[in-house]
């Protein structure tokens, strides 16, 4: 398979640019052969991974090399796809929403800077794992707890940059950033927040700095490089409970969400829960071929039958809770069994208990995971998995009227809708409509970037965003923001595309990232 | 089990996969790299053993247990993924390391 070229890009410049690369960060971390270039694919493509194949990788070890890495990438307009990790499986891995952009790795940039135990903080750089991260947490006996992500391959920083959630109360992992370094793509180092003061001591302590709050603009964007990220930590609680609530009938959902409501709003439920539905709860232990031989989706009757047989719901709930005083947890978990028996007494509870001293046990998840992995082989192998990610204010009309769209267009489109929404806060629920997909069967990659563009449509319709997008969408995803449009454009996306212009005039940082400067590129 | 993997051997695009010759030796050893990066799915109830014991002869899933694991499997594999296993980059095992993981477990299991 021959090298693309990055958009808009001769050759010749590529060459330079390759050639100026090399002496910024030494031969030996350019990569351009055939094989080095198929281990940056997407291992997870919806369709052909060539679709974002990259022109080769670049991986600086520092600030100083990832300057003179963006000076050359100025100097010959060459694109670049900065990756922390490069493990954002299911929405593109390390590969570059357009084709033949230059991954830039920095997965050599893996100091954990700090940690302090006292203020509950980390500073990491974006070659930080889960695994290293939990590592070092363990090797001090840490009093504070990582909130990690699905899987643990990924990186601390590129998790919480790329909005990515938790099951803690510091869940939200972006709302748990505080302070950033980052480079602009004209090599400008800049420290947000109170990082901007020499000395301070502040940086990773206040969010809000005198001036803007610049931290969330460099999160799902391409404005900049982020080097250094602060997180807060959440001190280790006095006890935790883990639930698991099912409600019978597929007619319950609104109920279910309106009862969660107010016990997450009030913090009673103070992390993240989550509502499967029956397709999603069929897979548990299962292969795809136990429930289901025929062709296309596996009809609803089909699951609802297996989850009659093992006692099951068709919605299911588990989220856990922390309490940070002696004996608190216990009143928490009086509290959620008697607003459920008052509201919802048809629901069926269970709970189990954990305090301070006890051995940690797997449903605190607070070990290392790759649990995600479980799934993505259900149609086959070679399995992959993708999503659509729409984020539902947590009414259960809204939530219902969203879901029942969900289902409806994933069975006419012969995809299994296996569907888990995430309570994010006590407002809003992110949906995670997984399509999986056998990677070489076209027809079937085919139907899911149809579901997933007619599903972006009709959401947008009903006034819906998504939280996220593999890198095949980003432009779908953005074409939804259409408030104050003017010359087919919404005001936002034209806001995002004038910073843009000014921060990154020759477009060299991630383009198309977000949908953010692709029209340029 | 010898007929499965000399196919899947003989559908690798041997040209592409020629080991860093040119490198510096390993800072870790093919052990190492094993612990650092492979267990978590390749112990005995990773999710990669399970998916592997759908399609390998019994006791052959883990890893560590098969009896034959070519050295130029476990370099397609770790480059350019297999089934439904994602591929590692030159970032996180260089050519050479991967040379050193290969041997190792080529050796082990010879053992």
């Amino acid at each position: 398979m021959s090298a693309p070229l990055p958009p808009g890009t001769s050759q010749a410049a590529l060459d330079a640019a390759l050639e100026a690369f090399r002496a910024a960060v030494g031969p030996q971390w350019v990569f351009t052969s055939e094989a080095d270039r198929a281990s940056y694919l997407d291992p997870f493509s919806i369709g052909d991974p060539d679709a974002h194949a990259t022109a080769a990788a670049v991986a600086p070890a520092n600030t100083d090399q990832l300057a003179q890495v963006l000076a050359a990438a100025n100097a010959h307009k060459v694109p670049v796809w900065p990756v922390s990790m490069g493990k954002n499986l299911a929405y593109g891995t390390a590969a570059p929403a357009l084709r033949g952009t230059v991954v830039l790795d920095l997965k050599r940039m893996n100091r954990i800077v700090e940690i302090n135990e006292d203020l509950g903080y980390a500073v990491v750089e974006p070659g930080v794992s889960y695994f290293d991260f939990k590592a070092e947490l363990d090797r001090r006996q840490s009093n504070l707890w990582m909130s990690g992500a699905a899987h643990s391959w990924g990186s601390v920083m590129g998790n919480a940059l790329e909005h990515g959630v938790g099951y803690t109360p510091y869940g939200i992992h972006a709302e748990t950033i505080c302070g950033m370094e980052v480079m602009l793509a004209d090599g400008t180092l800049v420290r947000t927040g109170f990082g901007a003061i020499e000395g301070s001591q502040e940086w990773q302590a206040f969010k809000w700095p005198f001036g803007p709050n610049w931290d969330g603009v460099f999160t799902q964007s391409n404005f900049a490089v982020v080097t250094k990220l602060g997180l807060w930590l959440m001190p280790q609680p006095e006890g935790m409970a883990g639930f698991t609530i099912s409600v019978p009938a597929k007619g319950d959902l609104a109920r279910l969400v309106d009862t969660l409501r107010p016990l997450r709003l009030d913090d009673t439920i103070n992390a993240t829960y989550t509502i499967a539905n029956a397709w999603r709860q069929s897979t548990g232990g299962a292969q795809r071929s136990d429930l289901w031989q025929g062709e296309g989706a596996i009809p609803e009757e089909v699951v609802t039958r297996r989850l009659a047989e093992r006692g099951r719901g068709w919605w299911n709930v588990i989220f856990n809770v922390f309490d940070h005083v002696p004996g608190g947890i216990d009143l928490r978990i009086d509290k959620i069994n008697r607003h459920f028996a008052a509201h919802f007494p048809q629901a069926s509870i269970e709970h189990t208990r954990w305090v301070k001293g006890e051995p940690q046990q797997a449903w605190m998840r607070q070990d290392v995971s790759l649990a995600p992995f479980g799934i993505v082989d259900w149609r086959g192998s070679p399995g992959g998995h993708s999503d659509f990610g729409p984020v539902v204010a947590a009414v259960g009309s809204r939530v219902t009227q969203v879901y029942e769209l969900i289902e409806r267009r994933f069975l006419e489109h012969g995809l299994d809708p296996w569907v888990g929404m995430f309570g994010m806060g006590g407002r809003a629920l992110i949906f995670v409509a997984d399509m999986l997909y056998k990677r070489d069967d076209p027809e079937m990659t085919a139907a899911c970037q149809r579901l997933f563009r007619t599903l972006c449509r009709e959401v947008s319709a009903m006034g819906v965003g998504l939280y996220r997008s593999h890198i095949t969408f980003m432009d779908d995803a953005e074409a939804m923001h259409t408030w104050n449009a003017q010359d087919g454009q919404g005001a936002l996306p034209a806001l995002n595309e004038r910073l843009k212009a000014c921060l990154d005039p020759n477009n060299i940082l991630a383009p198309g990232k977000q949908g953010i400067g692709s029209a340029r590129a | 089990m010898k007929l499965t993997i000399t196919l899947a051997v003989g559908a690798l695009a041997l040209s592409t996969l020629a080991a860093g010759a040119q490198e510096a030796p390993p800072s870790r050893t093919g052990e190492d790299i094993f612990a650092q990066r492979c267990v978590f799915c390749h112990d005995a109830r990773g999710w990669g053993t399970r998916s592997l014991a759908r399609r390998t002869p019994p006791d052959q899933a883990e890893l560590l247990e098969r009896e034959v694991l070519p050295e130029i499997l476990v370099r397609h594999a770790v480059r350019r993924g297999i089934g439904s296993m994602p591929q590692f980059t030159p970032t996180e095992i260089s050519d050479a390391e991967l040379d050193a993981l290969a041997r190792w477990l080529a050796t082990r299991n010879a053992d």
